[in-house]
């Protein structure tokens, strides 16, 4: 489940409306081994001669895009914006036990945000809550970690989903 | 090959009953195939031209039937009667015995030996597979997790090439069992475990099936054959279901998830109770087990079967043929050699 990580990113370029544009601002991401998995060319929305072309790159390294990034600029071409696309996960949880419910809802796990929270409490007082959360997929691993941590604090059961 | 049963209880009564059913399909492997002893705690049967198996059928109590020798299974196998055991004595996870005495005895004198008995491999793996090897044995145990399931065979024999990168499985049919009620009839633990009790699935102290023991020594013994780790039982992290609420299983259900005990077998070893989505293919109820193999190369693969009760007889007996097929095999080889 927890996938080997690419490092992905989203950049978007200002191209002039002429031919041979496109080709020549795909040569830097080559150079540098990205590996394109979209381009959308929106030529419906030109903008005084520019065209705004959307792509999303896999780099094998934050290096490799921040010098495709500067070969775009050497060779004169505009960027309007770049940046890393951090894929997330959306994981189910139960916790059973004595469970401070609102102290789970405002559990501050970092880049940890919860989607879904529902509660239901047994006869004998014990509260059974399910928690739906999102994770950068990078962070998935230690985030389940300190969630645990949480529970075995509260004296609380934790099952996670399988196969994380 | 003659073979001796030690171990009169519910799964050696069961094995000699299919022996019975079966022995001319077993002679097609082995012509010369024998049934020669059976053993229990107090003494022992034993005929060298092979025991009358439809007489024996008829008898509960090993104890009446005629020419029953007083004394212990050590001596059927120290007398070199036989040329494989099978060991099915009960699970004893303390300190093994007597399964190990017997397995150990017998390995040590060239025997080869079957058991569906996990004790002695939890206790003892690397000890045994070293004896089997040094003695230039069979030391053959299908039956030891998730009973009819042919896991070992399988990544034995189907998937000696791909690596595997994560085992995890439902292990245990009485946890399995009780989770599922839970889930349909929207009952609570202890609801569910009194009717696992009366119905014989779970035993009067539930604790080795419930805690998780048994589910744990099953991740042992596969961690230990197939991804080449060299563990014992606290090596294993584990958590049961007694924590386990009916609203938890409500909660679980409303979002399309099952709550299982799964035994996991990565980086980690783990026993513990995991959200598996219903349509994911280790989502199988009742008292049924499945095991989810992940590799390199064939990706995902799932079996699911009986993992306890007269059902591990198949495994039983298919470790018996593969022993009759190596063995005789290899003898009929030589003696042509012989003869040439």
């Amino acid at each position: 489940m927890l996938r080997d990580v690419q490092l992905k990113f989203s950049i978007t370029l200002a191209l002039p409306d002429k031919p041979g544009q496109l080709l020549r601002a795909l040569e830097p991401i080559a150079k540098n081994g990205g590996n394109i998995v979209s381009i959308i060319h929106e030529r419906d929305k030109p903008a005084e001669g520019y065209v705004p072309v959307s792509l999303v790159v896999d780099f094998l390294s934050h290096q490799s895009f921040k010098r495709t990034i500067e070969d775009l600029m050497n060779i004169g071409i505009t960027i309007i914006r770049s940046e890393e696309v951090i894929e997330r996960l959306r994981l189910m949880f139960i916790l059973i036990g004595n469970v401070d419910v609102k102290r789970v809802i405002e559990t501050r796990i970092e880049e940890m945000h919860v989607i879904n929270i529902e509660a239901m409490r047994s006869r004998v007082g014990e509260v059974s809550v399910r928690l739906e959360v999102e994770v950068p997929i990078d962070k998935a691993e230690k985030i389940i970690w300190e969630l645990k941590r949480a529970a075995d604090e509260q004296g609380a059961i934790l099952i996670p989903p399988i196969g994380v | 090959m003659r073979l001796a049963i030690i171990g009169f209880g519910f799964l050696g009564r069961n094995l000699l009953r299919v022996i019975w059913e079966k022995i001319s399909f077993i002679r097609k492997f082995d012509r010369d195939f024998l049934v020669v002893g059976v053993a229990n705690s107090r003494g022992y049967i034993y005929d060298r031209d092979g025991l009358n198996l439809e007489n024996l059928m008829a008898f509960n109590d090993l104890l009446r039937y005629p020419g029953f020798r007083a004394g212990s299974a050590v001596d059927l196998i120290r007398g070199d009667l036989c040329d494989v055991i099978v060991e099915a004595t009960p699970t004893n996870i303390r300190d093994g015995e007597p399964g190990l005495t017997h397995i150990k005895l017998a390995l040590s004198r060239g025997i080869h030996v079957v058991t569906p008995n996990k004790g002695p491999l939890v206790l003892a793996f690397r000890e045994l597979m070293y004896l089997a090897e040094k003695n230039d044995c069979d030391l053959l145990y299908e039956g030891t997790v998730a009973g009819a399931i042919p896991i070992f065979s399988l990544v034995k024999e189907c998937l000696q090439g791909d690596k595997i990168i994560r085992l995890s499985g439902i292990l245990n049919g009485t946890t399995n069992y009780i989770l599922s009620r839970m889930f349909f009839e929207e009952i609570g633990f202890d609801i569910a475990l009194k009717e696992a009790q009366e119905k014989g699935i779970a035993e009067r102290d539930p604790s080795y099936d419930v805690d998780g023991i048994d589910a744990a020594c099953k991740v042992v013994i596969l961690a230990n054959t197939l991804v080449g780790r060299d563990v014992k039982i606290n090596d294993v992290e584990r958590i049961g279901i007694r924590g386990i609420t009916q609203e938890a299983i409500s909660l679980a259900k409303k979002a399309n998830y099952a709550i299982k005990l799964i035994g996991t077998i990565d980086k980690r070893l783990e026993v513990a109770p995991k959200l598996v989505p219903i349509n994911h293919p280790l989502c199988v109820h009742g008292t049924l087990n499945a095991i989810h193999v992940e590799t390199d190369l064939a990706r995902e693969i799932t079996l699911v079967g009986y993992g306890a009760g007269k059902e591990t007889v198949s495994a039983m007996l298919n470790d018996i043929i593969t022993i009759l097929k190596k063995r005789t095999w290899r003898s009929s080889v030589i003696n042509s050699a012989k003869l040439a």
